[in-house]
């Protein structure tokens, strides 16, 4: 029988797996989150500025129900929630067991420095000597060996590069928390066995890792010698030479390893045989070393295995399900043949590299100056499909987001430079397929003067001519009239595309998971997260580069799925968090507070007289207690303030020390211990704000940092005296969710909601389920959509929990997260109404109509859906065929339909293979704008180019012009201008096959009936289209399929589970606990002006007009305050935020100024 | 086509056509009761009445220049809640203008009223009215508007405009759905009544009223008060700018001020329930009066004074409309129209928003805009 584990794991921290993370965490389960990395974010954290909004925010990803199980500050900065343990610089390196069950074997990095110690003083970069690139700036600036790997983590630890680091011990000297574990001892205990017949070699490495490295080494001349060696002492690793006289390396190596199975053995080996090294690692050898050695590089090697092994003290974990957001790494241009100068001129940067460059952390601060020379950067040359689109690189794919990053970072440079910089981006097809990107892309040619050239770069070389000092760049390229031009750039950017993340491979092999002909994870047929095997899902780029947006729908996709798996084997979620509920009520109690100062070992003492600040403090009737803690971040110190509370009794504490997050976890404890409402001790941040007010290696002037510390400890005492530790209230939830559309989207998303047992409805408007999956066949890649079908309408069919309504209008809905109403009518006119506590808006989309093109003029003239449908029926005479033209963005991409509909150019690539195939002889002219086969449907491009069909681009002010000429025989001419050939073309064509995207299916009333609204195209507004792009402002409300924006049938499916994974965070709980801080009204004050419901961007107020009073939904409420500043008269507060309480503490922070 | 028609005047008093027209007004069938300033018997005073019979509207008094409290607030009470019938209400253009404030503040609702405007002649502040006015105050009223509209000008017996008034660049009631026009016109012998929207078009219709062109010489005439009020007003705000300018000058502006709170409750837009000045937040403990004497040596009492009206300005500078009732009201003589005025000039400005302008206009913090402000915020 099935363990119940309620448990999943997360791999990668990057954007997708912190969604991911969030999603099974806010349902309940609880979740494990690693990287390799030492910081969260992934690629985020060196991205300051994302499309389309040209900013951050992914804090909006935060919980938005039972806030207070997370942090609920800067993302970027940090994660903390109850339900998810983070681990860093830890890999996976075993998975055993079955979905619902999998044993995971996890090694962590050692930490070179203790993480619950290091405060982030940075005091020991002061004294490090080693300087090496730094990798988070792209080596573009240099570090110390002793670092912080993100700028702005909360808590911010240093790290050790062990490779860098050359263990000088002068941070270890200077650390005043004592967090660094570099000492002597620690690598004398790590033993190493040099075995090798060169006694040269012997002593070279004995003097390298021993002298220098400070390891114990020991070393044996033959094979014998090294096994009586290992009798003797226990060996960390044992380095083998494989070519030894007498016992070879081989035979050592088996007979090492029967007596001593757990012994590391590390082979050293001559190029030549190599091969025998790989064989060996096959009977047990851990790595090999390939001679001759030079320390440079092999130190770092066997620093590296150091460790690794170091790390072998990982742990095991049960988990029911695996998530993967890997994430990808880039196509390095370095590693190509001179790619368009990269590495020559130091002028010619990768996007990632310009991104740094525009970063206030950034090399040069955010100022935009070139790497080679630092002059200010005044032109610019974005150089697209650098590493995509690219047979040479193996790259006949495109890697989805090059286009609109390269926009973003043209308009971000812009921005800094008041638009005075000159921006040029070559490309081949200008790729904005994503919801709003067209409009986004013409606002920066039209707008902000960005310049596009559809092109090719030939070659980037410096400018000679200006002396050799110059590092001007020349640009050539030929136009695509075929045209050669030569133009001066100040820099170039590459596009770099995407390549598989490091490590793919391995982890694919180790899984038993499939990958695509590129190496990234293949995904199932219809889904973008699940692999071939149950229970382990692909969330975010790990399957291929994807903008935010996708990748956070595909991390909620890919959290569903791990969900689906764990719930379906009986894994149990983990217990709900205890509310704060049972403690004494004290609030009205007279304050009697304890204030516990942090002295930092004597570091306080120093700066401010600690004998004066008791009696300061204790003028305060209220303060009971004044106490000094050496250090309260250890172990002995937190200790020893758990005493005094314990014996003093008060009924609130103050803690005066510094970095107040990291005390939320012990502050709990402390609580619960002591019997005292944890939302009655506080932290405040003396150290940090001390520190940087006294100048550096100047004496403190006492004065100054006495009344800073006093005002500092005396706003926290201010502030806690106020508070009112009441419960949190709770919303209960009817949990039964309605699902309005049942096509494909609308099944899935119900589907998935009562694969997790919770009943469903789902309202159709038309006769039968299936939407237009209906009409649709096959796929590009050949998947049956029939099938597809079929299967999922019998599941719902099946499905106890799911209730069909078909043939229903949607007459109306009312109500809040948690309960709604919605009222159907059906055909004779009978009226029900259905209780809900949330609701997926599925109603679809469908082939915009049109009258272009001469369309209704002549039957030669169909649109995608209706050659769709003649193929699917064989209405086609293939024989008689010998012409088709296609024309694309048939009245779309540009106003008022100004937006890219994704599916027709992969439609028209499908149609025209799948007439090519019955007619080899057939021309296919397809006239296009830009060709959007992005992703991996850029090979079937290729494909279709190499079959033979023609691709015409077209311009939007050049349309092709379509004549109907009445003949039986070819009864259409098309007019056009060929770009390439220069000229104008005449086709005449049996055949005219209109592209005329899709328009949604999602009216006006009905999405404000529930509180949501729609875009200027109709699709669904989403909360925000990065970071919480299925949902509605309104809590509860969400959004999928082509209702939400153009998308494939993978692509739909992805949003319904997403869809449904954030309904289920909502209907897995019977309450839905609200935030600590919540707005509440005065009633008997309030002036009813409904300010208040103006401005509040949750939709979380209303007016009860029968009680004639402001109501507030307590768990839509997210605490921002904005309607306590709106109101005048204070009839509107933040729970915890009164006025006296606020002129209190600021009358404390002016107490100190003023003295 | 708008109507423009005519009222007749005879013997020059004004008075007794606009009675006779507030009187054809009650009389219509779906009015119910009209609002209107009359002169009460009892004292020499004008206030707003509210009438119901038409026998009893032989006080009306719209143009004396006097304006103790201003009527938005009444009409606000009057229109909180369905009250059951059509209410004409006959107002300035400033009390037209607070009163759309007020109804985008949900203090008030246009459904049930009709709103009449008067071209404005401007008030004394109540002090001087009562030195102006003599026994019969119908003779006072007289003698002002015609001082006003023959160009004589509203100053005599050493009394003149307020400076509300004088500052005042809204004399017409653009607000309103019928205006009666003075201005530009012969009102010895007629004068304008236009409709400026469907709701005062279907009234006067049935009034069934004279037709009345414009005259050409109304929009000049407009045109030159307002550059007059204009110019003041800017004089005004660089004055009362210069006055106020730092913190110690803004107390010493203020330093009369005795927290009666007279100004906010003449204020018609201050529309709280219950001023957080009056509530507990502000009553310190003892104690802490004692700690903030202690710091500074010595503080004036009652302390908050300068907060109350920065406060104030904060919660209201956006709706100002500038009446003036708030200086009318000081006991003291605080010139606090002037800063309030200022102020709001340049809060409305910043948000691109006139108060008092039209009911379409959202108040600037219901408005979220994600550029905005720039020079402000920086970004």
């Amino acid at each position: 029988m099935n363990k119940k584990i309620g448990k999943a794991l997360v791999v990668g921290a990057g954007i997708s797996g912190i969604r991911a993370a969030l999603d099974l965490a806010e349902t309940g389960y609880g979740v494990t989150l690693i990287d390799r990395a030492p910081h969260l974010g992934g690629i985020l954290s060196q991205l300051d500025y994302q499309f389309p909004t040209d900013r951050c925010g992914m804090c909006k990803m935060l919980p938005l129900v039972d806030r207070d199980a997370s942090s609920q500050y800067c993302l970027r900065k940090g994660l903390f929630h109850e339900n998810i343990e983070i681990l860093l610089s830890t890999e996976i390196s075993s998975v055993e067991g079955e979905p619902g069950n999998f044993a995971v074997q996890l090694h962590q990095k050692p930490a070179w420095v203790d993480q619950e110690l290091c405060t982030g003083c940075g005091a020991c970069v002061q004294v490090c000597p080693v300087e090496v690139p730094d990798l988070f700036n792209t080596g573009l600036a240099s570090r110390k060996a002793i670092y912080l790997p993100v700028p702005h983590s909360i808590p911010n630890s240093y790290v050790i590069d062990v490779t860098a680091c050359n263990r000088c011990g002068a941070c270890d000297e200077v650390c005043p928390t004592n967090a660094i574990r570099l000492s002597q001892q620690e690598r004398k205990k790590f033993r190493i066995l040099v075995v090798d017949d060169e006694l040269i070699l012997r002593d070279s490495l004995k003097a390298w890792l021993d002298d220098e490295e400070g390891f114990t080494v020991d070393t044996a001349g033959s094979g014998q010698q090294a096994l009586e060696q290992l009798e003797k002492s226990t060996y960390n690793i044992m380095l083998l030479d494989i070519k030894m006289p007498g016992m070879d390396g081989i035979e050592v190596l088996k007979k090492a390893k029967e007596t001593f199975p757990d012994l590391n053995v590390v082979m050293m080996t001559a190029y030549a045989t190599v091969e025998t090294a790989v064989e060996a690692m096959k009977i047990g050898a851990f790595d090999y070393l390939i001679k001759p050695f030079d320390p440079d590089t092999l130190i770092p090697k066997i620093l590296g295995i150091y460790e690794k092994l170091e790390a072998t003290r990982g742990r095991e974990l049960q988990v029911g399900a695996i998530v993967l957001c890997g994430g990808t790494a880039y196509f390095d241009p370095a590693t190509g043949k001179d790619t368009f100068g990269y590495g020559l001129s130091p002028n010619v940067v990768t996007s990632l590299e310009f991104e740094r460059i525009m970063s206030g952390t950034g090399p040069y601060q955010g100022k935009l100056v070139r790497p080679g020379g630092g002059k200010p950067i005044k032109k610019v040359a974005w150089i697209q499909c650098v590493g995509s689109r690219d047979m040479q690189t193996d790259a006949d794919f495109c890697s989805n987001i090059c286009c609109m990053y390269a926009i973003k970072e043209a308009l971000v440079a812009k921005e800094k430079t008041n638009g005075k910089l000159e921006a040029t981006i070559f490309y081949m097809d200008m790729r904005c397929f994503g919801k709003s990107f067209q409009r986004y892309r013409d606002r920066a040619e039209t707008d902000h003067g960005v310049c596009f050239k559809r092109g090719r770069v030939h070659s980037v070389i410096t400018d000679d001519a200006q002396g050799e000092t110059s590092d001007d760049l020349i640009l050539r390229y030929v136009d695509i009239g075929g045209e050669a031009h030569d133009e001066k750039f100040d820099m170039a950017v590459l596009a770099v595309g995407q390549r598989p993340s490091p490590g793919t491979a391995e982890l694919s092999e180790m899984l038993g998971i499939d990958l695509n002909e590129w190496g990234f994870c293949q995904v199932e047929p219809f889904s973008h997260t699940k692999t071939g095997k149950e229970g382990i899902v692909i969330g975010g780029s790990f399957s291929g580069l994807k903008d935010i947006s996708e990748s956070v729908i595909q991390a909620s996709s890919a959290s569903l799925a791990a969900s689906g798996v764990i719930h379906a084997s009986g894994g149990s979620i983990t217990s709900e968090p205890s509310l704060d509920t049972d403690f004494a009520d004290v609030s009205k109690d007279i304050p009697k507070v304890m204030v516990a100062v942090c002295t930092c070992g004597e570091v306080l003492s120093k700066i401010i007289d600690t004998d004066q600040l008791t009696t300061r403090l204790m003028t305060d009737p209220e303060v009971d207690q004044v106490v000094f803690v050496e250090q309260t971040c250890t172990a002995d110190g937190w200790e020893s303030l758990v005493e005094l509370v314990e014996k003093h009794k008060p009924n609130r504490v103050l803690i005066a020390a510094c970095l107040p997050y990291i005390y939320a976890r012990k502050i709990r404890e402390l609580g619960h211990k002591v019997g005292l409402n944890p939302a009655l001790i506080d932290v405040v941040d003396i150290h940090t704000l001390l520190k940087d007010k006294i100048p550096k290696n100047e004496e403190p002037s006492g004065f100054d940092a006495f009344d800073l510390g006093l005002s500092t400890i005396e706003m926290g005492i201010a502030a806690l005296k106020h508070l009112d530790p009441s419960p949190v209230a709770t919303v209960p939830v009817f949990q039964r969710a309605l699902v309005v559309g049942g096509g494909i989207a609308g099944m899935t998303a119900a589907l998935a909601v009562a694969d997790h047992g919770f009943e469903v409805d789902i309202v159709e408007q038309g006769e039968v389920l299936g939407g237009n999956l209906n009409w649709l066949k096959q796929t590009l890649e050949g998947h049956s959509t029939r099938t597809l079908l079929d299967e999922t309408l019998l599941k719902v069919e099946k499905h106890p929990m799911i209730q069909v309504h078909t043939r229903i209008r949607l007459t109306g809905a009312y109500g809040q997260v948690g309960r709604f109403y919605t009222s159907i009518e059906d055909e004779e006119g009978v009226v029900n109404t259905l209780e809900h506590g949330v609701a997926i808006l599925a109603t679809g989309g469908t082939e915009a109509g049109t009258t272009s093109y001469g369309y209704g003029s002549s039957e030669a003239i169909v649109t995608q859906m209706e050659l769709e449908m003649k193929l699917s029926e064989n209405k086609i005479d293939y024989g008689q065929l010998e012409s088709v033209v296609m024309i694309q963005c048939v009245d779309s991409r540009q106003e008022p339909r100004n937006y890219c509909s994704r599916v027709c150019c992969s439609t028209s690539i499908k149609q025209a293979l799948q007439l090519k195939e019955k007619n080899p002889d057939l021309a296919i002219y397809i006239f296009y704008r830009d060709i959007m086969t992005y992703g991996f449907t850029e090979t079937y491009y290729t494909q279709a180019r190499k079959a033979g069909i023609i691709f015409i681009q077209y311009d939007i002010d050049k349309k092709p012009q379509m004549n109907v000429t009445g003949e039986s025989d070819k009864p259409l001419r098309i007019n056009a201008f060929d770009p390439i050939l220069g000229r104008d073309i005449e086709i005449s064509a049996d055949l005219a096959v209109l592209a005329t995207g899709v328009v949604p299916r999602l009216p006006d009333e009905l999405a404000l009936s529930f509180g949501a609204t729609v875009d200027q195209d109709g699709f669904f507004q989403e909360a925000e289209s990065k970071w919480r792009p299925v949902d509605s402002l309104k809590e509860g409300i969400f959004a999928c399929g082509l209702a939400h924006s153009p998308r494939s049938i993978p692509e739909s499916i992805a949003t319904a589970e997403a869809a449904a994974q954030r309904a289920l965070r909502i209907l897995s709980r019977e309450n839905l606990p609200a935030g600590k801080v919540v707005a509440k009204v005065r009633h008997s004050i309030c002036s009813l002006c409904e300010m208040c419901i103006e401005v509040c961007p949750y939709g979380a107020r209303t007016i009860d007009t029968d009680l004639e009073q402001v109501v507030v939904n307590p768990v839509m409420c997210q605490g921002c305050g904005s309607c306590a500043a709106v109101c005048p008269s204070s009839a509107s507060i933040l729970e915890g935020f009164t006025i006296r309480r606020m002129f209190d503490v600021i009358d404390a922070a002016l107490s100190g100024a003023l003295n | 086509m708008a109507i423009s028609a005519k009222i007749d005047v005879k013997d020059q008093d004004i008075l007794s056509s606009l009675k006779d027209f507030f009187r054809s007004i009650l009389q219509l069938e779906d009015v119910s009761a009209i609002l209107v300033p009359q002169h009460l018997p009892m004292k020499n005073v004008v206030m707003p009445t509210l009438v119901t019979d038409p026998e009893h509207l032989d006080g009306v008094d719209p143009l004396a220049p006097i304006f103790p409290v201003n009527t938005a607030k009444v009409v606000s009470r009057l229109t909180r809640k369905p009250a059951g019938g059509k209410v004409a209400v006959v107002l300035r253009s400033c009390e037209i203008r607070s009163f759309i404030e007020l109804v985008k503040l949900k203090q008030g609702y246009m459904d049930e009223v009709v709103i009449i405007g008067i071209d404005c002649l401007g008030a004394y502040k109540n002090t001087d009215y009562f030195k102006f006015v003599g026994e019969d105050v119908t003779e006072s009223t007289k003698k002002f508007y015609q001082s006003v509209l023959s160009g004589k000008g509203a100053a005599m017996d050493d009394v003149d405009l307020s400076s509300a008034c004088k500052a005042c660049e809204y004399p017409v009631p653009d607000g309103a759905d019928i205006i009666i026009g003075l201005f530009g016109l012969d009102t010895n012998n007629q004068l304008l009544v236009q409709a400026k929207n469907s709701k005062g078009e279907e009234l006067l219709t049935r009034l069934d009223l004279p037709d009345l062109e414009e005259p050409q010489a109304r929009p000049d005439a407009i045109e030159s008060l307002i550059t007059e009020r204009t110019d003041y007003r800017d004089k005004m705000f660089a004055e009362t700018t210069e006055a106020t300018n730092t913190l110690e000058k803004l107390t010493g502006y203020l330093a009369n001020c005795i927290n009666c709170y007279n100004c906010r409750v003449a204020c018609p837009v201050c529309y709280c329930k219950e001023c957080v000045f009056v509530t507990d937040v502000f009553n310190h403990e003892p104690s802490q009066y004692l700690k903030w004497a202690i710091r500074k040596g010595a503080i004036k009492m009652p302390t908050d004074t300068v907060f109350y009206h920065i406060t104030r300005l904060a919660h209201m500078s956006t709706a100002c409309i500038g009446c003036g009732q708030c200086s009318n009201a000081c006991p003291n003589d605080i010139p606090v129209m002037e800063l309030f005025r200022t102020i709001a000039q340049r809060t409305q400005e910043a948000f691109g928003y006139e108060a008092g302008r039209s009911i379409e206009d959202d108040p600037p913090l219901s408005v979220f805009m994600e550029d905005e402000l720039t020079d402000v915020v920086g970004i």
